[in-house]
């Protein structure tokens, strides 16, 4: 990842412009801060509304009959139908309505709470998604931990050390974000779990197999915090606050911990709201390798199967884990950086 | 510093390869061992142990919980009782049938059902329960689409004549009736349970049988308990009664090496498809079987109706072209067996195995027979042509559902060989919501499809090649779409026949008439293997389908 | 963000060679990875050059073999070199990468110039379809498109440049505003010049000019998403040699035949590499950072 792209990611929702931190109020009125949280929501909405839309009617593109399919996975047979035999489940399923009319009806659904009911596996949505969920949480929310714990721990004992130890940090950074998740993932697989068997081959739900899933999503993402962060640490370490500190006695560490990373990490926050959807993704790869159960295993499924209800259910879902990432990265920003708590 | 950070990442990225190269570095050829068919046996010893859970780790998912797949087939097995149970071809032994008569005309059977066995959701299984499964069948709108296959055609009536006998009229004499009936597809299902509509009995089926299922997690397992009422256990199992062990997890796991990894790393107890490179790994260190599934086999289906291969002489280049059983051999590690006779599998009764070299590799041959059919031209690329038209064949195979990765390896290896000799190959594959869609159901979807049609009765050949045209209601079965008068009237005449003698004599002619045609060009046999580990004891497989057995298995110390 | 490297003792080396500058100023590690650049180039245009075999005959005699002096990669389950299927995929993995990034980028000057320029409710438009866009995981998007259009690489490269458009746009747009209120276009303005000809001789150029860096960068995430793809199975179908499906079916062999999952992805992760390397450097150039 470049500058530039960090630059885009900086300024979330296009409001700012490149080079500068997203406008943040000036010191005092909060209330103007709260109101574009409120707007923010409002834009949240209608990006649910629009991803629903949008994955509702690519499914109406996707070749073949659902009667067929559901019949014969009834019935264990791979055969074609005429339309006789196939009028009952398109009417019970709806699927002889118009589209257009489909889409309303679904989209009506999703305003009462009612995602649907999967083909498949003839459960709620909702209920598929529940279940799915926590192991998938835990998976990006721990892998995010990781990440973060590597990348602080290289920027913070490697930049600006002798050239060697800058050089060897920095290095591992750029590898490390480059490399492919399932790639790492088995290679991970095969030599602790396989071969030294200090970790389970099939993780299931527990606290030992999380480990290995973990890290092969937070090492890329900590390469790539990292490169930001570090970036962002050597451009506050040659701030004059910084010298007048080390001027006034404190020890390296001691500036680097106390004054440098709270500047240094501002970025890297506003990342982990992207870096949050964008784990998602990568949880679809990581689970299939891994064989945990999850969103992603779901996900993966639910597309080649056609089960409509429930692929949207997880694309809405999705999109409200980022919105609401970013929500809260707004509110981290705010929190944590220091010119607005000094004004 | 600049400079330093991107020869330090080049140099750190070959020395975590080296690294990685060192520490997992293992080069194995494959060995090659023969792949017998082994009878089920059981492997006693110690004393059983109750309770415990048996973890098995099989390599799909399936849609349904029972259905007319033989997928859905092995996990039936688990949670219902089937009326009788095969124990060789022609050996079938009682099961919920403790007796049965058949009538001189061999129109009906009469089935007398054990007493006091009762579904897991307390109703009895007496004859009505019987007769409502056979018609829940053959009912078009709840089909089990194999028990439809077998018994649609022949099926009259089927009547409670007390509370445990039950009556079953067929309209024609049918001889492969008893096997079929002994499959997984056939277990009798509660008639109150099958009330509750087809999606309930898609996700959660009651049945008498040896467990019960308590949840499907989908996308991971499947939970069985025990049944602590069993009391139906068929005459060649292992020991009467309820299973020995508590709980069967019965898990998906399609990757074959994180398989094959939970079994050695004790995660799973049984693992099914065991990847063949390892299967002398297994031999040494688990107990281990393998069964070669009768019926049809992996077979080369090459659609007669549409296309380049409606003309004889261009299928059987096809079948001359390639090297079918090197190619076998070679990405099976020798494991399974090759069957160079397209209708049959060799543990079918019946099998003609005078058919198995049919068609050995002949690229000479093959140029004949293309140059007889007027593919006499090259194009730039070296395929044959025939009036400027390239031959091009569509090869669609059911990728992670019906052929494995190593199955996958084998084609690719025929497709080179078929290219030498001018065909141009496209392999296509296809997921199983495609091939459940019906998308490559007609002919007008490939040109050759590959796959198998697992049964206990050369009877499969009523199913596999009865007329695909018939009005109204196609035969999807017959992938070929090959409709040859003489063949149907051959296989009727033999499922019908009376005497054993006169039956193979019928059979091994229609499986001749196949080959000569080469509709079908056998590859490969349709094979389940297990491993499990040495502390259990007594899971053995069954001989109608190949179905895993686990309501004897119990673990010592 | 570049950090400015300085010379322990803060002075600049002397050049005692009559030697350009340019060249003086390469570093050794951006040498290395233009040449691996140039030799996947060079794969991509010619790959019998480079191969030791073609990529498609089989071998079944000579199938699983460690790497060795005839197959430097060794061989895969088919007898298939492995060295001579990597150089030949590396035609599909680039061709998908720059075709899934081409997609993006020209998505991204179309939206990001639209919406930077014009501003109000076009702007706010553009701005929530490209959060409906960054809300929707690039593999979802990229599974959707599979099962619609069926596996190939047409539908990787839709697939991925789709996913990938947002972040671009977003980029594109923040540059377009940062030279929009820039000093020199307002003092065209007020020098009278025509808006179309402002756009064409300012906004234009310099809003692209960090494109450069962002093709080398984005090329190489591109090809990682659509092995991604390939290793779900949902790549080009066999047995085509592109990377992800060398990984892809390397994973049955892992522990057998390591090799057949390792070098692909040393391949992936080398090349990758070396497009940051030349794009950092380019972004430096650009910037004017290097001193030394």
């Amino acid at each position: 990842m470049s500058a530039p792209l960090v630059e885009a990611a900086l300024a979330p929702h296009g409001e700012g412009r490149a080079g500068e931190e997203p406008a943040t109020p000036p010191p005092g009125r909060r209330w103007r801060f709260w109101r574009r949280i409120l707007f923010r929501l409002v834009g949240a909405v209608i990006v649910l509304w629009a991803a629903a839309t949008f994955t509702f009617f690519v499914q109406t593109l996707l070749p073949g009959s659902r009667a067929t399919l559901l019949l014969n996975e009834q019935t264990g047979q791979q055969k074609q139908y005429t339309a006789a035999q196939l009028a009952p489940i398109n009417h019970e399923y709806g699927f002889d309505k118009a589209v257009i009319v489909q889409y309303f009806d679904y989209i009506g659904g999703l305003a009462h709470g009612n995602f649907g009911t999967s083909y498949e596996q003839h459960q709620p949505v909702l209920t598929i998604i529940a279940r799915q969920v926590g192991p998938t949480f835990a998976l990006t929310l721990t892998a995010l931990v990781f990440a973060w714990v590597i990348a602080l721990a290289l920027t913070l004992f490697t930049t600006r050390r002798n050239r060697l130890l800058s050089g060897l940090g920095s290095g591992l950074e750029i590898v490390t974000a480059g490399l492919p998740y399932y790639w790492l993932g088995v290679l991970l697989l095969v030599v602790f779990a396989i071969d030294l068997q200090i970790f389970p081959v099939v993780g299931g739900t527990g606290v030992t197999g999380l480990i290995l899933p973990a890290l092969t999503l937070g090492i890329p993402l900590a390469g790539f915090l990292g490169q930001v962060t570090r970036d962002e640490f050597e451009k506050v370490l040659e701030q004059p606050f910084v010298t007048s500190a080390r001027a006034r006695g404190m020890g390296d560490l001691q500036v680097r911990l106390r004054h440098v990373l709270r500047h240094a990490v501002l970025p890297a926050i506003t990342l982990s709201g992207w870096a949050l959807g964008a784990l998602i993704s990568g949880a679809v790869i990581v689970e299939t390798v891994f064989a945990r159960p999850g969103i992603g295993n779901v996900i993966v499924t639910a597309a080649q199967s056609r089960d409509v209800p429930l692929v949207s259910g997880v694309v809405i879902l999705v999109a409200a884990v980022y919105v609401v990432a970013n929500v809260l990265v707004d509110l981290a920003y705010a929190l944590i950086d220091p010119r607005l708590r000094a004004g | 510093m600049l400079s330093r950070t991107p020869r330090v990442a080049l140099i750190l990225s070959i020395v975590a390869v080296a690294a990685t190269l060192s520490a997992c570095g293992g080069s194995s050829t494959g060995t090659s061992s023969s792949g017998a068919t082994a009878a089920p046996t059981s492997n006693t010893g110690g004393t059983p142990q109750q309770g415990g859970t048996i973890n098995y780790a099989h390599n799909l998912e399936v849609p349904c919980l029972q259905g007319g797949w033989v997928e859905e087939a092995y996990i039936e097995r688990q949670y219902t009782d089937s009326l009788v149970s095969q124990v060789s071809s022609g050996h079938i032994v009682p099961w919920l049938a403790t007796s049965w008569s058949i009538s001189p005309s061999q129109t009906t059977y009469t089935f007398h059902l054990k007493p006091g066995v009762f579904f897991s959701d307390g109703t009895p299984l007496n004859a009505q329960a019987v007769a409502d499964n056979f018609y829940y069948w053959t009912n078009p709108k709840t089909a089990n689409g194999d028990v439809d296959a077998y018994l649609g055609p022949y099926f009259k009536s089927a009547k409670a004549i007390n509370n445990l006998t039950v009556q079953l009229n067929l309209k024609a004499p049918y001889s492969p009736l008893l096997s079929s009936l002994s499959q997984g597809y056939d277990g009798i299902l509660s008639p109150k349970g099958l009330a509750r509509g087809v999606n309930a009995n898609c996700d959660d089926p009651i049945g008498s049988g040896p467990f019960i299922i308590q949840t499907w997690n989908h996308g991971q397992n499947i939970v069985f308990v025990r049944n602590p009422k069993y009391n139906s256990a068929p005459a060649n199992a292992l020991h009467q009664g309820p299973p020995y062990v508590s709980k069967l997890i019965w898990s998906f796991i399609a990757d074959p090496t994180t398989r094959w990894a939970s079994l050695t790393s004790g995660q799973s107890d049984v693992i099914e498809d065991v990847p063949t490179v390892d299967w002398s790994q297994a031999k040494s260190a688990y107990n281990v079987q393998e069964y070669v599934t009768p019926g049809r086999p992996q077979t080369l289906s090459l659609n007669t109706d549409l296309g380049p291969f409606t003309n004889q002489d261009v299928r059987q280049a096809f079948a001359y072209a390639a090297n079918r059983q090197a190619a076998t051999e070679s990405a099976f590690n020798g494991e399974i067996p090759f069957d160079g006779n397209g209708a049959l599998s060799p543990s079918t009764p019946d099998f003609d195995a005078a058919l198995e070299n049919s068609y050995p590799y002949d690229p000479a041959k093959a140029g004949q027979l293309l140059n007889a059919a007027g593919y006499t031209g090259h194009d730039a690329a070296g395929y044959r042509t025939k009036d400027g038209q390239e031959l091009d064949i569509k090869l669609v195979y059911g990728l992670g559902s019906i052929v494995n990765d190593e199955g996958a390896t084998l084609l690719q290896d025929l497709q080179q060989q078929w290219k030498a000799a001018g065909f141009n190959v496209t392999l296509v594959p296809a997921t199983l919501t495609q091939l459940f869609g019906g998308a490559y159901a007609a002919p007008t979807a490939a040109d050759a499809t590959i796959g198998y049609w697992t049964s206990p009765t050369p009877a499969v050949l009523y199913i596999t090649y009865q007329y695909w045209n018939t009005p109204g209601d196609p035969n999807f079965s017959n992938s070929t779409f090959y409709d040859n008068a003489q063949l149907v009237k051959t296989i009727a005449a033999a499922n019908s026949s009376l005497n054993p003698a006169t039956q193979k004599a019928l059979y091994t002619k229609a499986q001749q008439i196949i080959v000569n045609a080469a509709a079908a060009v056998g590859v490969y046999t349709k094979t389940t293997t297990l491993a499990w580990t040495k502390s259990l004891h007594d899971v053995w497989i069954e001989d109608s389908q190949g179905e895993p057995v686990f309501s004897d298995a119990y673990f010592t110390k | 963000m570049s950090a400015i490297s300085q010379h322990p003792s803060g002075l600049a080396p002397v050049s005692t060679l009559a030697v350009p500058t340019w060249v003086r100023r390469l570093r050794p590690g951006v040498i290395l990875a233009t040449l691996v650049i140039a030799f996947f180039v060079l794969a991509v245009i010619v790959p019998s050059l480079l191969a030791t075999n073609n990529p498609l005959s089989i071998n079944l005699s000579a199938t699983l073999q460690a790497p060795s002096w005839s197959h430097i990669f060794g061989t895969d389950a088919s007898g298939r070199d492995l060295y001579s299927r990597v150089i030949y995929g590396a035609r599909q993995s680039l061709l998908i990468g720059l075709g899934a990034t081409g997609i993006a980028v020209g998505i991204a000057i179309v939206l990001g110039f639209a919406s930077g320029l014009a501003g109000g409710i076009v702007d706010g438009v553009i701005n929530r379809f490209v959060e409906v866009l960054f809300a929707f995981p690039v593999l979802l998007l990229a599974l959707l498109f599979v099962a619609v259009f069926g596996p190939s690489a047409k539908t990787e490269i839709i697939a991925v440049g789709l996913g990938t458009a947002p972040g671009y746009t977003r980029m594109i747009r923040g540059q377009v505003l940062a030279v929009k209120d820039s000093g020199y276009v307002e003092s065209a303005r007020a020098l009278g010049h025509s808006y179309r000809r402002i756009v064409r001789r300012h906004i234009f150029p310099n809003a692209m000019r960090p494109l450069v860096v962002i093709v080398t960068l984005g090329v190489g995430q591109s090809i990682v998403w659509a092995s991604g793809l390939a290793f779900l199975g949902l790549g080009v179908p066999p047995p085509a040699p592109e990377w992800g499906a060398l990984l892809d079916a390397g994973r049955d062999f892992v522990t057998q035949a390591s090799w057949l999952e390792i070098m692909p992805g040393v391949a992936i992760v080398v090349f990758a590499l070396s497009l940051t390397t030349v794009g950092r450097y380019i972004q430096q150039r650009l910037e004017g950072g290097i001193t030394r």
